[in-house]
């Protein structure tokens, strides 16, 4: 399918060696990306790697970029497999698992810092209601809120950034607004419980 | 899908009509840090002065050079061997000296006809080198002792 955006349009200028068009895109997506990365990955640091890891591969295989999907999907498909990467050595540190690749070997010697016991309650303490609720939901379907939230983008394409079946992707989205409308009743019945009280 | 999933919520959520949706978009929206946005600007930066030329866009470049490169080849070919001929400029400064000035050592009679040297004598009286001329004309009947120099000489 051949399909192009503005966005992908400036995909298309810097590929070809305008660097001012790279400069727009990347202020349009950093804040979603960083936001998605920061919230799926639940870790500042984690965060801020990931999200260079991203806009490295970006440039990096940009001159191969051909459009055939809206830019954001492109762009957060990248965003996903990092993120996929990340939670897989994430899991193999955890579980202790000997590392076998070269990369997964580099970083046996550290600790993800959200793991660290003081991190990890100072990130819950900076958190509102509604953003502990998002980092407790399961991580498939946390990403999915995270995509649709900070891209807009329909099922369809989130479907395709997880490469997932269109009904996979709306399963995970459905659970994921129904546990975190779950999360938040009891915080919000207080509320209007407050409120009545004062009319 | 379970009996506790209704599936007008989705709908509803995806139309922007949710709750949570609203909530989380009160939330603050936080952005990378600076340091983060000028590595990854520099990164961009400095890679994009590294990229190579795409084929079409080396065409025009590549159709100039190999026009630039027949012509001189062409030019080379008719003009190079005539510019570079070794004889021409000695030919014409032989030819510059014997005019502007005579000989002062004579070269062999047998190389010179006796008009010519004649000439040269006359010429060598007329620039004022008298002793020059008398020793050329000792030279010249010592050469040609039986040659009939006309009146005028």
């Amino acid at each position: 399918m051949d399909f192009e955006d503005d966005d992908a349009g400036l995909m298309l200028r810097y590929r070809d060696g305008d660097a001012a068009a790279f400069a727009a895109l990347y202020a349009h997506y950093k804040g979603p990306l960083y936001r998605y990365l920061l919230r799926h990955a639940r870790s500042a640091s984690a965060a801020a790697d990931l999200f260079q890891e991203v806009w490295s591969h970006l440039i990096a295989t940009r001159a191969r970029y051909e459009p055939r999907a809206k830019f954001a999907t492109f762009l957060f498909h990248i965003a996903h497999n990092c993120a996929v990467d990340f939670f897989r050595r994430d899991l193999n540190l955890r579980e202790g698992v000997p590392a076998h690749d070269s990369e997964s070997s580099l970083l046996e010697a550290e600790v993800p810092e959200h793991q660290r016991p003081d991190r990890a309650a100072e990130f819950a303490e900076q958190q509102s209601a509604v953003l502990a609720a998002v980092a407790a939901l399961p991580q498939e379907q946390r990403e999915a809120f995270l995509l649709r939230e900070e891209t807009g983008l329909n099922i369809e394409e989130i479907a395709r950034i997880t490469d997932v079946p269109i009904e996979t992707a709306k399963s995970r989205l459905r659970y994921a607004v129904r546990k975190l409308k779950n999360s938040l009743r009891p915080m919000q019945e207080p509320e209007a419980l407050r409120l009545r009280t004062y009319a | 899908m379970p009996d506790d999933l209704k599936p007008d919520e989705l709908d509803d959520y995806l139309r922007g009509g949710s709750d949570v949706s609203c909530q989380y978009k009160r939330e603050s929206a936080p952005l990378p840090p600076h340091e983060l946005d000028q590595r990854v600007l520099k990164v961009a930066g400095s890679l994009n002065s590294k990229t190579p030329f795409k084929p079409q866009s080396l065409a025009p470049f590549a159709f100039a050079a190999s026009v630039l490169l027949s012509l001189a080849l062409v030019l080379a070919m008719v003009f190079g061997p005539q510019v570079k001929k070794p004889d021409d400029t000695p030919q014409v400064v032989r030819v510059r000296i014997f005019k502007s000035e005579p000989r002062a050592v004579p070269a062999s009679p047998r190389e010179r006809s006796p008009v010519l040297w004649l000439e040269d004598i006359n010429a060598l009286r007329r620039a004022g080198r008298r002793n020059e001329a008398d020793a050329e004309m000792r030279r010249f009947r010592s050469a040609y002792p039986d040659y009939i120099i006309p009146i005028s000489e």
